[in-house]
């Protein structure tokens, strides 16, 4: 192996020269539909992330509407049953894991150093399923039977009710599993095997990190819910009673195997926010993160204790007490790990010196409001008390919490951070502070107020109710409605950035930004990192990680 | 710079095709296990 030694503003020189051999496919399809390259696919999925975003916002605009004063306004409930079933899966299996498999796609590359993810093929694939999966699952609605309605936990005996469209909705997630199970290898292969010459694994960034133990979460649960939801198919068309209690089936059975798949779930959409509110602190606090190492351990023990605590969905459901207490310390001790990520990123930002640009912005209030999700999870872990708030809106406010302040934060956070970075264009600073102020308003006002709905009795699911709750729900529905308009800003600013912005971006982009996709020009070269870049000091940010 | 060789390059793609495979079949040995353990007990 020859090694020529080169630093940092070499590395954009070289880059910069990689550019005029750039080599992109000419023609809307072979660039598109056939690409092979990491970017082109990151864009794809972060593309259609968003316009299924806006279709389960669409659907949360429905339910919200609805719900807006008692009584049965605008929609038929089992119209309503639908709106909610639809939106959670669109947004869960639609907008927030694909979304994080573009930026997987965009920015592992790139972070280790690799010319691109290790299957490239395959990767077209993974992306590609992906509309004709929802293109299957939104035809539902236009069918007979109408679309799914038991919710998105697809509980028996209420999902075996439903009528032919069940079999398109299971092969839907079919294919959503299969594209998520073929992205996770494409991801695993890339970082054990494509990582640049001295880049060691506690030298990676810790969004790569997130993502490694994200992909290893995604195919250990993947096949689960293949597996149930083709147990549910067979006992729907072919007269199995696998869950039908009819025939000597379990349907509890059903709900041990769903929450095993559904809450290292939360943590796959989840735990890659951790690592985009990890990469974005340090840089805005300039300092290096706090505890590194405590970080990844963190990481792993989270999604360790995400496979060991999945009864506490369903204590409701009746269990020995012994298994009640079991599942209640276990998921108690997920706040053990989540807070010493809260500690370091606190840690990390004391005594900086931060600036407040809309990423930094977007990742504190991640930091703020996912503490309040995690803080009410903790009170529904208890179960005595999770007997009173089971089934109610303190659920769907405390889950609420975790994936759109959280989660949706978090990739607002990074898609105005990189966003510059991939365009090679600044977007509207101002634009996007008025996006975050108006955002993290509104999302207060439409979620808070659902934890004394729960508290008070309303449950979840439910297209009419008492009046006694009528105005916490008005005043949730006007922050749905102020939040869903708001969400237009963000498309405006990206369209803004991408095709009117006249302020080049510099190849490091932000003054604190350390890491090796800051070593590139903005945008990078079509084919990146064709020689592997040297890692130390300079151009990686843990590179005292080293052992 | 750090320049790979041929040789290097085709042997992380053979790595990486390896790391592939065995997760595949990872994923394909949980599906299958776990519908057959479903109609066994059944």
């Amino acid at each position: 192996m020859s090694i020529e030694l080169t630093h940092g503003h070499e590395h954009e020189s070289h880059a910069a020269h990689d550019d005029h051999h750039d080599h992109k496919p000419t023609g809307f399809l072979n660039r598109w539909l056939f690409t092979t390259n990491h970017k082109d696919i990151g864009t794809l999925y972060l593309v259609f992330a968003l316009l299924m975003f806006f279709t389960g916002g669409a659907m949360a605009m429905v339910i919200r509407a609805e719900l807006f004063m008692p009584g049965l306004q605008l929609v038929e409930p089992d119209f309503f049953n639908q709106m909610t079933t639809m939106h959670a899966l669109i947004m869960v299996f639609g907008a927030v894991m694909p979304a994080w498999v573009g930026f997987a796609n965009w920015q592992i590359p790139l972070m280790i150093g690799a010319p691109d993810m290790a299957l490239p093929r395959m990767n077209n694939w993974s992306f590609w399923i992906l509309p004709f999966a929802f293109t299957m699952l939104l035809s539902t609605l236009f069918m007979d039977s109408g679309g799914p309605a038991a919710g998105w936990t697809l509980y028996p005996p209420l999902s075996l009710q439903g009528g032919q469209s069940f079999a398109f909705v299971v092969f839907a997630v079919h294919m959503m599993g299969i594209s998520s199970i073929m992205g996770s290898i494409n991801v695993i292969a890339t970082i054990m095997n494509m990582r640049a010459p001295g880049m060691t694994l506690l030298k990676m960034p810790l969004f790569v990190w997130t993502w490694l133990i994200t992909a290893f979460l995604l195919i250990a649960v993947m096949p689960v819910l293949a597996g149930a939801v083709t147990m549910l198919l067979t006992d729907h068309f072919f007269g199995t009673s696998f869950f039908n209690a009819a025939g000597g089936g379990d349907p509890v059975m059903f709900q041990h195997i769903f929450w095993f798949f559904g809450h290292p779930e939360v943590y796959i959409m989840i735990l890659p926010a951790f690592g985009v509110v990890s990469e974005i602190i340090p840089t805005f606090a300039r300092k290096p993160l706090f505890g590194y190492t405590a970080m990844v351990y963190a990481t792993a023990s989270i999604a360790f204790l995400s496979f060991i605590v999945w009864a506490h969905h369903m204590f409701t459901v009746g269990m020995p007490l012994t298994g009640e207490l079991y599942f209640m310390y276990a998921t108690m001790l997920i706040a053990v790990p989540t807070g010493v990520k809260v500690f370091n990123w606190v840690s990390t930002m004391w005594q900086g010196s931060m600036t407040f640009e809309t990423p930094m912005l977007f990742a504190i209030g991640f930091v703020v409001l996912f503490t309040i999700g995690g803080l009410s999870g903790l009170m529904l872990a208890i179960t005595a008390a999770d007997l009173q708030y089971h089934d109610t809106y303190f659920v769907v406010a405390h889950f609420h919490y975790v994936l759109v302040p959280g989660s949706v934060f978090a990739l607002m956070a990074g898609a105005y951070y990189w966003l510059p970075k991939w365009t090679g264009h600044m977007y509207s600073e101002k634009w996007g502070k008025i996006h975050f102020w108006i955002s993290a308003i509104s999302v207060n006002i439409l979620f808070f107020p659902q934890h004394y709905l729960g508290l008070a009795g309303m449950p979840r699911r439910i297209p009419d109710y008492s009046t006694q709750f009528a105005d916490f729900n008005m005043i949730s529905s006007i922050g749905g409605f102020i939040f869903g308009a708001s969400q237009l800003i963000f498309v405006g600013v990206i369209v803004h950035c991408v095709y009117k912005s006249r302020q080049a971006a510099s190849g490091r982009v932000w003054e604190g930004a350390k890491g090796l996709e800051w070593i590139l020009p903005s945008p990078p070269p079509y084919h990146s990192f064709n020689t592997p870049p040297v890692i130390d000091a300079t151009t990686v940010a843990h590179a005292e990680q080293a052992h | 710079m750090q320049q790979l060789n041929r040789d290097e390059i085709a042997a992380r793609r053979s790595r990486a095709l390896k790391t592939a495979w065995l997760l595949a079949a990872v994923a394909i040995l949980i599906f299958v296990a776990f519908i057959l353990s479903g109609v066994l007990n059944s």
